[in-house]
């Protein structure tokens, strides 16, 4: 039996403003390690709303949220930080990759405040990913001189960098162009089947879910088809 | 928390924008600059006012006050003990201004270990003649050594030498006022009359200036044995003692305990010159209250620029937070960014305020009142600089703890989610 990574017990949200809406209802399900999972649905269906909450950002709701066996449920924002960091890697829509760093310096920062490694060696594992992505010899650029795929490729190296539990992504692909977006679309795939990584893709693609191990149907806050 | 790479964050925030950064800083540098200059100026200015007065005043003076005894005799009788006596028209009696018995209090004070030093002296009202008019004034015989160590009498003879007092016999040093005068020149001779009548012929060896110009009207020097001499008294005769202390905040306890030993007046330089202290301290407060202000102002330039930093960075601190950075590291990130404008922009101020304040003090500041001053005088107390830099980095810690505070509590799916 494959071990669970992620697991949602009975997940309740509303939205309070201006009148009681409630956004997600009694959602159960389980990631199971090296798994490749895409969310699909509408939109305004919560696809997005239960992400955040997976990923820990959104505190405000009711049920229980297990991430690698511990619940999220009792932590403090600094420990939720400190969970994000370690264990959760990002990628959204917009890359937010911070102009003011070279791509390296951008990559390099989670691994940084993890502290498991050292400078250098953080550096040369940053390095590493970028390999990986394909944009080594971008590395020493800024953040601001990279065409939009290659940014979203350093943001996946970024959420890579402390080799975290789960990738999450919130429509990684929704910003780029076709051709672009295969290429993450690409990477994706390889992180999945040849690295064993886990990922947690919201996406309104139905070609890219189709292509994914599982596909998560939402429905008005409900998940009908897991 | 990872302190360097904290540092490294905000290091790289504040470079990204340092045009607003120089702004900023040079906010801090400026009120810093000024706040070291002001203090330093104003303290400079108070410390030549007050050694105005403080350098040439004695701690405590022993003297014989002309005044009516105490102890009427219808007081001591027991007849009238319990009655409310009323006396009218007394006047003072034994009118005699000399210590008793100084020998033995001379001695009593140079065992005492409060006492710096004590230097006696005589005050003898004289008129000086001019041709057919005669002029008040005040000769004061001293004892020329101690008068020199403790009150720098060498500072304030400004033509002839002081020790020519002892040097060369019935010497007189005549204040500049009254001898401009009675248009005596070094080496003249003048001729005094003494309040009992006799006139008596002096060699003026110097000219005394006190910076208090009605005083160099009045007031000349002249030797212990010499003004004895016109007096008439023998070279036992001093009227005060003046005494200056090791803690001139001692003073009035001690002048105190001396009147009771001694059974003579005593007067300490707090109560004589209260009026000073008070101005000393009104301008120290108003160059302080002018110095904060400025940091104050300054402190708020560095608000805003933070505040508009936060509003442009929403992304990158919702991204910060979103990798792992906890709102407590984005609070430290802003808080470093504050205090290092503070730092630097403090640090360059206190150079440029020690600049300024040399630049002030080489400018030429001549005045017939004020001898021995040559320049803008100048206080570089270390203290001044110290204040400055904690000042800097307090207001700039209040100035950036509001816009860090905001920073820290921005929720990163609101901005992730807007896009």
């Amino acid at each position: 039996m494959s071990q669970i990574v992620l697991q949602a017990e009975g997940i309740n949200k509303s939205f309070h403003d201006p009148i009681t809406i409630p956004v997600l209802k009694d959602i159960n399900f389980s990631i199971n390690k090296g798994e490749f999972v895409s969310v699909i649905g509408k939109s305004g269906c919560g696809k997005s709303t239960l992400l955040y909450i997976l990923s820990t950002m959104d505190t405000d709701y009711e049920g229980n949220l297990f991430i690698d066996g511990e619940s999220m449920k009792q932590k403090k924002e600094g420990q939720l930080a400190l969970v994000r960091n370690a264990k959760i890697g990002f990628v959204f829509q917009f890359h937010y990759l911070l102009n003011e760093f070279s791509v390296l310096r951008n990559v390099m920062l989670p691994g940084l405040k993890l502290g498991t490694y050292s400078e250098q060696e953080v550096e040369h594992r940053a390095m590493e990913k970028l390999k990986i992505l394909g944009i080594e010899n971008e590395a020493m650029k800024m953040a601001n001189q990279l065409s939009g795929g290659q940014k979203q490729r350093v943001a996946i190296a970024r959420a890579l960098i402390n080799d975290p539990l789960i990738i999450m992504g919130d429509e990684p692909t929704g910003n780029l162009d076709k051709k672009n977006g295969e290429i993450v679309f690409n990477i994706f795939q390889e992180l999945a089947h040849e690295f064993k990584q886990t990922l947690l893709i919201v996406t309104h693609d139905n070609e890219f879910a189709k292509s994914t191990d599982r596909i998560i149907e939402m429905h008005d806050g409900r998940i009908i088809k897991c | 928390m990872n302190i360097k790479l904290i540092i490294s964050i905000a290091k790289s925030l504040l470079l990204a924008r340092w045009k607003q950064t120089l702004v900023a800083a040079i906010g801090v540098t400026f009120s810093i600059t000024m706040f070291i200059t002001l203090l330093s100026f104003m303290s400079g200015l108070n410390d030549l006012l007050d050694g105005l007065i403080l350098n040439r005043t004695a701690h405590i003076k022993i003297f014989n006050e002309i005044k009516a005894n105490p102890k009427q005799p219808i007081n001591l009788s027991k007849k009238f003990k319990e009655n409310y006596n009323f006396i009218q028209s007394i006047k003072p009696n034994g009118a005699r201004q000399e210590i008793y018995n100084n020998g033995a209090i001379l001695k009593a004070l140079k065992a005492d270990n409060r006492v710096m030093g004590i230097a006696p002296k005589i005050t003898a009202q004289v008129f000086y003649n001019v041709g057919t008019i005669d002029i008040t004034g005040v000769i004061n015989g001293i004892d020329v050594e101690a008068e020199n160590r403790l009150f720098f009498f060498k500072d304030y003879v400004t033509t002839g030498n002081y020790i020519d007092l002892l040097n060369v016999p019935n010497s007189i040093i005549l204040g500049k006022g009254a001898a401009t005068k009675m248009i005596a020149n070094i080496g003249d001779v003048i001729q005094i009359t003494t309040p009992k009548g006799d006139r008596i012929q002096l060699k003026v060896v110097g000219y005394f200036q006190s910076g208090l110009l009605e005083l160099d009207k009045v007031q000349s020097y002249a030797s212990l044995a010499t003004t004895q001499k016109l007096l008439g008294k023998p070279n036992n005769y001093i009227t005060d003692i003046q005494i200056k202390l090791f803690d001139i905040t001692q003073a009035p306890k001690i002048g105190k305990e001396y009147a009771k030993i001694f059974g003579t007046d005593a007067e300490d330089i707090q109560t004589a010159n209260s009026q000073f202290e008070t101005g000393s301290s009104i301008r120290t407060l108003i160059s302080y209250a002018v110095g904060i202000t400025l940091l104050i102002v300054a402190g708020f330039g560095i608000y805003n620029i933070l505040n508009m930093m936060i509003y442009e960075k929403m992304d990158s601190i919702a991204i910060l937070k979103a990798t792992g950075f906890s709102g407590k590291d984005v609070n430290a990130i802003f808080i470093i960014i504050a205090l290092s404008i503070g730092f630097f922009g403090g640090l360059v101020g206190l150079l440029f305020g020690f600049g300024l304040s040399s630049v002030i003090d080489q400018i030429p500041f001549n005045t017939a009142s004020l001898p021995t001053i040559k320049t803008y005088p100048i206080n570089y107390n270390p203290k001044f600089y110290l204040i400055g830099t904690i000042f800097s980095l307090v207001t700039t810690y209040f100035a950036g703890m509001f816009p860090a505070r905001k920073a820290s509590k921005i929720d990163p799916v609101v901005i992730i989610r807007g896009k």
